[in-house]
């Protein structure tokens, strides 16, 4: 590995500090969180940034915490394994835990962080698909004040947001959910894990108690477009519908035809579309037979 | 014999503890006293002349002691064609190809001024498939192959870039399918891929002038070989050379020959003999070092109704990259077995080592034998489903057993194949109802039978020392490269001197010290070495018992040695430890030593016309591997739920090291057989050189293993043993083969059996059907 060139490096104690830095220092700066993109773009890909701050001396911007309104706050710094291990996701929503338990390794997942997974802007971020179905907004800081996004808009394309280069995104929030909420996440990757995702697709619903219809449905597609996708015209096929093992593959199918994958070393963007459909079929009838109890079950699941 | 006290013991590694504390010193980790940095310039273009190289800039770069170029370096080498420059010569045959070097006293002055040094290319046509390079009217990539000098047995193919022809001729092959019932014929193709040992590849030279000496600190797997080829290649005096083998943290076959030698002593004529050290990252490592080679099988097999094999005919096209490495031996080795271990009447196998501008093939654990397989055994398989037979019954009715003539000529001996069969599949439950898959998933079971041959003839020479403390240090040339040497020759010497395994110790491989041996490959060191260090401590035995008559008043017949003493055999408790033998006739600086060599010798060479050999091999190791897999239709996944595999390693010296490398090499195969690929495209570059996007398994998609072995004697192999170190991955894709086809109905010919390759034959299959 490669010794990088030598770079400005600050390390704010506040977010006015950051904000006067960014400010003062304009664009090309990078962010410093978990470092597990940063520090390999700049070992390994030779990525000069003009300079980087370090936002781990802000106090505040990690931590889950259930706010009085039902809503669940997720600090920018919060790393993926406190996502995949946190008892209150794991209890509302296990398939957002899950897709983060589906990045890298133990090792990667103690430091990198949800809001470097955000703001990376990979196509094929696992923990992007499930926040968006959970309708998860941004909360950005800039110099020109705050502004809170849909995550859903947040994704402008490889590597891109909405942010500007004097902003930093401080947090996650997921607005409170009915108790009928359902949902998954299924990571498809020819290796069981330490794998990108060649598809990603993440469903939540409704799911009525007597009547089993569905509501308020939400599939978001990763790794088949250059942004998460929603794949909104397979969402209307189902909303207000039973479930079926038929309806299940026509929404997959639907899904498969609004995804917008391409052929890479991975993967033809022709097997990229279907396994869209037959994930999402998957992921559709998993959400409501219930979370998986375990690891293997989970497992399992995913044939 | 006496009992056996350390041989046959499932005893626990001696470098275990070195190695999982992270003491162990590694080739990659050696740091020399005032040692520079060297780095590489490879070549971007696949197939192109150099019209000019510039190194101005780079030579003037503060910090740079040495840059070098063909021009201070023009050497060819190569173990079997003398076909590969120590630095690209006038042209460049693959993207990868070393073209010049830099030494520097850091590593990041090293990687600036490599970056400085321009060359100017004038492309050429490309070759990337070995079945085209061949065809009338392609370019020659080495335009000079016939002034190359290369081995006696090379046999240049006609066509354009066949390098070898190997041709293997039984019968008459016209009769046997016309006397056929039932004829097979299908194409099998294995990709390129990359050994991905843990360590990447290193190399440290340093030359000093007064002396005139060489010396060469590498993790090669054949340091004498090695030696051998610098010594042909420079011209200097073998005496002037010098290798020093630090540990080798794993090399599967890519670690023989020259790799990154070449490029750390050219620098180091030119660093006033300061040491420098050349390091491929893992990149470097997969472009320019050592591939499997990726092979085109094309496969016919004849057969009686009752399942009698008449005829196998066999084209093989193995992808020898830009330079024929060992290619021409794989070509050999790999081909002359690949209709598999069956009587077979009629056997024609044509093999051709082709060119083509990718990165070199060469050794890969297995040598040939699993490309060969992926085709033969999955064949069998389609034999027996078209006769309405048991791939197990096909199989048994024509396997080799004791006593065969093989369709190569040789009369087989301690064959354990059958045995293997049984075991293997048995273990998995053969024949017996699977578990009931869910809906879409698929449960299926497979196996595949192999035989290998080893490098023959060869020789491996040792010696042992015993001090007057009674420790013992073994001198041998085998090299630990994670396979567990270390722990079997100590085994062997404690067994023959009788001492506790504490007491003996393997010294560092050095060429000035250590005597000959030819390779730690082929899985020949068991067998070889062993025999050898055998040898060595008996020698060493023989004179300490002869030091002892004196001693104890008795003549020599009258001595008997148990327990590291040597006593009277009418009074046993007149005793003396042999450390005290050695102190009252050498002293207590003394040390006895004893020396030991074997060679096995073949009968007649191999007949370049018809393949034959009455002698092909040393011995033959032969292995059954038999999966369950499961396999999702919906999206081609396959998952492996259970794997056994059953091993004749004649005798298992060490059962604990024989289990680790049953299992070590059916974890590679299952990879090989799922996941593996070196994607290059068609102008040469390899689009995935980096553990992202090249897939080795993890734990996680590690199955339920069962290792079985098999002891089948070897006659002439120490205590009976054969070796193990190859064949653990050798039939593992063709058994995974055959158990998705038993799942699904579909059969895939192209390796790896990733998902979308799966898919895409079940969906085929689902169109042609409906």
């Amino acid at each position: 590995m490669k010794r990088t060139e030598p770079f400005e490096f600050y390390q704010p104690a506040s977010l006015q500090e950051a904000s006067r830095l960014l400010k003062e220092n304009g664009p090309g700066g990078r962010f410093l969180a978990g470092g597990t993109d940063l520090v390999i773009a700049m070992k390994e890909k030779g990525l000069v940034p003009k300079y980087i701050v370090d936002l781990k001396r802000i106090s505040g911007l990690s931590g889950i915490r259930e706010q009085s309104d039902g809503s669940i706050t997720i600090g920018a710094l919060t790393t993926m394994r406190e996502i995949e291990t946190s008892p209150l996701i794991t209890k509302k929503y296990s398939f957002l835990s899950q897709s983060a338990a589906e990045v890298g390794s133990i090792q990667i997942r103690n430091r990198a962080t949800v809001g470097g997974n955000m703001a990376n802007a990979t196509p094929s971020a696992d923990g992007a698909p499930a926040l968006i179905v959970l309708n998860a907004t941004a909360k950005i800081v800039g110099a020109n004040g705050d502004r809170t996004v849909p995550l859903e808009e947040f994704f402008r394309g490889p590597g891109q947001t909405v942010m500007t280069s004097d902003e930093i995104l401080i947090e996650l929030t997921i607005p409170k959910t009915g108790p009928r909420l359902v949902g998954e996440y299924i990571k498809f990757s020819p290796r069981e894990m330490m794998d990108l995702a060649y598809v990603g697709v993440a469903v939540a619903y409704n799911l009525g108690a007597s009547d089993k219809k569905c509501e308020g449905v939400r599939i978001v597609l990763g790794a088949v477009a250059p942004t998460p996708l929603r794949a909104k015209r397979a969402e209307a096929a189902l909303e207000g519908q039973t479930l079926t093992e038929t309806l299940a593959e026509k929404v997959g199918q639907i899904a498969a035809e609004e995804a917008k994958p391409i052929s890479d070393v991975r993967s033809s963007a022709d097997y990229r579309r279907a396994m869209v459909g037959a994930m999402t079929k998957r992921a559709l009838l998993n959400a409501a037979a219930g979370p998986a109890k375990s690891w293997v079950e989970r497992r399992e699941r995913r044939y | 014999m006496s009992e056996l006290t350390a041989v046959g013991k499932p005893i626990q590694r001696v470098d275990a503890e070195e190695k999982i504390t992270g003491q162990a010193v590694y080739g990659y980790d050696l740091v020399l006293p005032d040692m520079l940095y060297g780095k590489t310039l490879f070549s971007p273009k696949a197939h192109a002349r150099i019209k000019r190289i510039n190194t101005e800039k780079a030579k003037a770069y503060p910090g740079v002691v040495a840059v070098v170029t063909a021009e201070d370096a023009p050497w060819t080498h190569g173990e079997t064609v003398k076909d590969k420059p120590f630095l690209a010569q006038g042209k460049v045959r693959c993207i990868g190809e070393p073209v010049a070097a830099v030494a520097a006293e850091d590593e990041d002055t090293a990687e600036a001024a490599v970056k400085l040094i321009e060359v100017e290319y004038e492309d050429l046509p490309v070759y990337t498939d070995p079945e085209e390079a061949c065809k009338p009217g392609c370019v020659e990539i080495h335009e000079d192959f016939g002034k190359y000098r290369k081995a006696d047995f090379i046999v240049k193919g006609a066509a354009p870039n066949v390098a070898e022809h190997f041709k293997l001729r039984t019968g008459d092959v016209d009769i046997g399918f016309k006397q056929s019932d039932v004829i097979v014929e299908e194409r099998y193709f294995v990709p390129i891929i990359q050994h991905a040992a843990m360590e990447p590849h290193s190399a440290h030279a340093q030359f000093d002038k007064e002396s005139g000496r060489l010396t060469i600190w590498v993790a090669n797997d054949a340091p004498f070989r090695a030696l051998h080829e610098i010594t042909e290649a420079l011209g200097m005096p073998k005496e002037k050379i010098r290798f020093i083998n630090p540990l080798q943290g794993g090399g599967f076959g890519s670690k023989g020959g020259l790799k990154v030698e070449p490029i750390a002593v050219a620098l180091a004529f030119h660093t006033n003999g300061r040491p420098v050290r050349v390091k491929f990252n893992r990149e470097e490592t997969f472009i320019s070092t050592l591939t499997r080679h990726e092979a085109v099988v094309y496969s016919k097999t004849g057969v009686k109704k009752d399942g009698t094999l008449m005829a196998r005919a066999m084209t093989i096209y193995w992808g020898a990259g830009a330079y024929a490495e060992k290619s021409p031996t794989v070509c050999i080795r790999g081909s002359l077995p690949a209709p598999g271990p069956y009587r077979i009447p009629h056997v024609k196998v044509d093999g051709y080592a082709v060119y083509t501008n990718k990165p070199v093939a060469g050794s890969y654990r297995g040598y040939g034998i699993p490309q060969g397989a992926w085709a033969g055994e999955q064949q069998m398989d389609e034999i027996a489903k078209r006769l309405g037979m048991d791939p197990i019954a096909i199989r048994m009715k024509n396997m080799f057993v004791e006593g065969d003539i093989s369709y190569w000529g040789e009369q087989l001996h301690a064959v354990g194949l059958k045995e293997t069969l049984v075991k293997a599949t048995e273990a998995i439950d053969w024949g017996k109802p699977t578990k009931t898959a869910k809906p879409g998933v698929k449960i299926g079971k497979g196996f595949a039978c192999i035989q290998k041959p080893t490098r023959s003839p060869t020789t491996s020479a040792a010696g042992v020392l015993v001090n007057a403390k009674g420790e013992v240090t073994v001198l041998a040339g085998t090299v630990e490269i994670g396979q567990g040497c270390n722990t079997i020759l100590s085994q062997v010497a404690a067994e023959e001197l009788k001492v506790p395994l504490e007491r003996v110790h393997m010294h560092q491989l050095d060429t000035d010290v250590i005597p000959f041996d030819a390779s730690t490959t082929s899985s020949r060191s068991t067998y070889h070495m062993g025999n050898a260090v055998r040898r060595a401590s008996i020698h060493a035995r023989e004179q300490i018992m002869e030091a002892a008559g004196p001693m104890l008043e008795a003549k020599v017949q009258d001595l008997g040695y148990a327990d590291g003493k040597v006593f009277l055999k009418d009074q046993p408790q007149q005793a003396l430890p042999i450390g005290e033998v050695v102190r009252r006739k050498l002293g207590i600086h003394g040390k006895v030593r004893g020396d030991g060599s074997y060679t096995y010798e073949i009968g007649k060479d191999l007949d370049l016309e018809t393949g034959h050999s009455d002698h092909a091999s040393a011995f033959y190791m032969y292995a059954t591997q038999a999966a369950e897999v499961e396999v999702d239709e919906e999206s081609g996944r396959v998952r492996v739920l259970r794997m056994s595999a059953a091993h004749d390693v004649g005798k298992a010296i060490n059962p604990l090291n024989c289990v680790a490398q049953i299992e070590g090499g059916v974890v590679m195969g299952i990879g090989s057989a799922l996941h593996e690929e070196l994607v290059i495209d068609n102008t040469g570059k390899v689009r995935n050189p980096s553990f992202l996007d090249y897939h080795l398994v993890t734990s996680l998609d590690t199955p339920e293993l069962i290792p079985i072995v098999v002891e089948c004697p070897e006659p002439e192999g120490p205590y009976g043993a054969k070796g193990l170190g190859e064949p653990g991955l050798a039939p593992t894709p063709a058994a995974i083969g055959n158990a998705v086809t038993d799942a699904v109905g579909v059969r895939v010919y192209d390796l790896p059996l990733k998902p979308e390759n799966v898919y895409w034959a079940i969906r085929k299959k689902k169109k042609d059907a409906a």
